[in-house]
């Protein structure tokens, strides 16, 4: 059912080029202060949604609206929406302050935003930088300042943390962060890296193939598609994950450097302890923590797109 | 504190002329009107006793032209193709799209930008050379003068409005950039052959189609054979024969710009 204060309310949405269908009937909706991660693997119809979220893409088939109104050619929404491309592409002889200086006089904003915008992202040093100087770490900053330079409602974001560092990754989850509490901004996110997304997030949309296949908030989707994960970390684990692959109720072994990852029948999770410690003392193996329920979104991800099925939650 | 009071569209055009115009292009450009303006200025049928004061000014101000309009083509054809097609290729028309202005604001101000100023700046290069070289000759037949600059200029900006087309459906500014260039010398060589055609067969119609996309071919064979009786060549436009086929190409011209003006704001995907 439609929603009354929908920021992003899209139905069954298709696009195709030529003969590839890029997204396939997707629904998606986001709410006022939300920040909703869009996850899904390349070529899943992410930054086709969100290009057609932006009015730069025709649908071919179903409606999109962001703050009620039709996207394509509307300039009325525009100072509501912030966006961030994949590549970010400015006018690169401008300098970056004098440029978003222009963006402050384009959306009718003080001037002083601009320096304010730059301050945010940690480029007030490179201020009487040309844009066309400025490395890709910092081009990507100065696409998040240009995006939230007029204070918008909602910021759309394709792949934001692309070629930023650690820590620029890091204050950017804390400038998501403020800015949805304390001005309840929402945030449209689309990333392949998924523990940032699980750090900001509280409700995701796993696409692929065009399609939604879970939606709803985060920890609902942990209840549903986590249930009867868990994560064993010990300092054994492809000798562990050998043995706890015979065991009959399991369904899913994965083992790394420092755990193994088990999917398991949702009614033996508690025998499962009983037997990962058998196990564990049988190969000879340390036990240093045993987590049920999805540990990461990264898991969560796998078992919704790996379960293959379609489910909205709430 | 600066409260932004900017026009977006005024804001957009700004950057646009920046970018079309960066230092020194439109130096060099004023500097080599300037100087073809003066270089290429013959006064040789002012001389003529056996013509007519239009004709004398109809063929100074061409003279004016020759050269000159193919360095204003390199730069229109330049500012159309990479002021705007590169900014489509790059995804700069994303950013702009993210401004509160209709599409078509914002073709209009590259527009502007690459076709307006370019246009003034010859214009007002040339038309002030006329005054300078020959008050004369130009104060009583402004109209004349006016009229062959718009016979002349129709064709580069139906190669440009081309340009735009190209542009804008292969998103690809330098390709349009070459496809531009064929487009000219193609109609030119064209030209040429339904000319030899039309004077063998003494036929009409070529010349005819061809001035509706080059009207400044009609209008010449009005001012050079105006006194002619009829029958002296394959044809002899009136004077409104001239005019109308001026105002086709330039309905042609237009319906090249409208037809961009609605793929960018109703069709164009990015």
């Amino acid at each position: 059912m439609r929603m009354a204060m929908a920021l992003i309310f899209a139905e069954d949405l298709s696009k195709s080029y030529g003969r590839v269908r890029a997204v396939d009937g997707l629904s998606l909706t986001l709410n006022e202060g939300s920040v909703t991660g869009l996850i899904g693997p390349n070529g899943a119809g992410k930054t086709t949604t969100i290009k057609m979220v932006l009015g730069l893409l025709r649908p071919d088939k179903g409606c999109v609206e962001v703050f009620g109104q039709d996207p394509w050619d509307n300039p009325r929404i525009r100072p509501l929406v912030g966006v961030v491309y994949e590549e970010a592409f400015f006018p690169s002889h401008q300098g970056t302050l004098d440029y978003l200086e222009k963006v402050c006089r384009i959306f009718g904003m003080p001037e002083s935003r601009a320096a304010e915008v730059l301050r945010l992202v940690d480029l007030q040093d490179a201020s009487d930088r040309s844009i066309r100087a400025l490395s890709a770490g910092m081009l990507q900053r100065f696409a998040i300042a240009h995006a939230l330079v007029h204070h918008p409602q909602l910021v759309v974001a394709d792949e934001m943390t692309t070629n930023l560092d650690p820590q620029a990754r890091s204050s950017l989850l804390e400038i998501i962060l403020q800015l949805r509490n304390d001005e309840r901004v929402a945030f449209l996110l689309s990333s392949h890296i998924l523990p940032e997304l699980s750090r900001v997030c509280d409700s995701v949309a796993i696409i692929n193939q065009g399609k939604v296949w879970a939606s709803g908030k985060l920890v609902e989707l942990y209840e549903k598609f986590a249930a009867g994960t868990v994560r064993v970390s010990t300092d054994k684990p492809e000798e562990l994950a050998a043995e706890i692959a015979r065991l009959p109720y399991v369904k899913k072994v994965e083992s790394d450097i420092r755990g193994v990852s088990v999917r398991v029948e949702q009614e033996s999770e508690e025998k499962f302890y009983e037997d990962a410690l058998r196990l564990a003392k049988k190969v000879g193996a340390r036990i240093q923590g045993i987590e049920t329920g999805a540990a990461s979104l990264e898991e969560l991800y796998r078992v919704a797109v790996g379960g293959n099925r379609g489910s909205e939650v709430s | 504190m600066t409260t932004g009071k900017g026009s977006p569209f005024l804001e957009i055009l700004a950057l646009a002329l920046n970018e079309d115009y960066r230092f020194p292009i439109l130096e060099v450009f004023a500097f080599l009107y300037v100087l073809g303006t003066f270089a290429f200025a013959s006064f040789s049928s002012a001389t003529s006793t056996n013509v007519t004061s239009e004709y004398v000014a109809y063929t100074v101000t061409s003279s004016l032209l020759g050269a000159l309009v193919f360095i204003f083509m390199i730069l229109v054809f330049k500012n159309v193709a990479y002021g705007l097609g590169s900014d489509i290729e790059k995804g700069i028309i994303q950013t702009y799209f993210s401004y509160p202005l209709k599409r078509r604001s914002i073709l209009s101000a590259k527009l502007l930008s690459a076709l307006g100023v370019s246009l003034a700046l010859f214009l007002g290069v040339q038309i002030s050379s006329l005054y300078i070289l020959a008050p004369d000759i130009v104060a009583p037949y402004f109209g004349t003068v006016l009229l062959t600059y718009a016979a002349s200029l129709s064709y580069p900006l139906l190669i440009a409005g081309l340009i735009l087309l190209v542009a804008l459906i292969l998103k690809r500014g330098g390709l349009a950039l070459v496809l531009g260039i064929v487009f000219y010398f193609a109609l030119g060589i064209i030209q040429n052959l339904v000319m030899s055609i039309s004077l063998a067969t003494n036929s009409a119609l070529g010349l005819q189609i061809m001035s509706l996309f080059s009207p400044n071919l009609a209008l010449n064979l009005y001012y050079q054979f105006s006194g002619y009786p009829p029958g002296s060549g394959p044809w002899i436009p009136s004077f409104t024969d001239a005019l109308i086929y001026i105002g086709a190409s330039y309905a042609i011209v237009l319906s090249a710009f409208l037809l961009g003006y609605f793929y960018f704001s109703r069709r164009m995907n990015l």
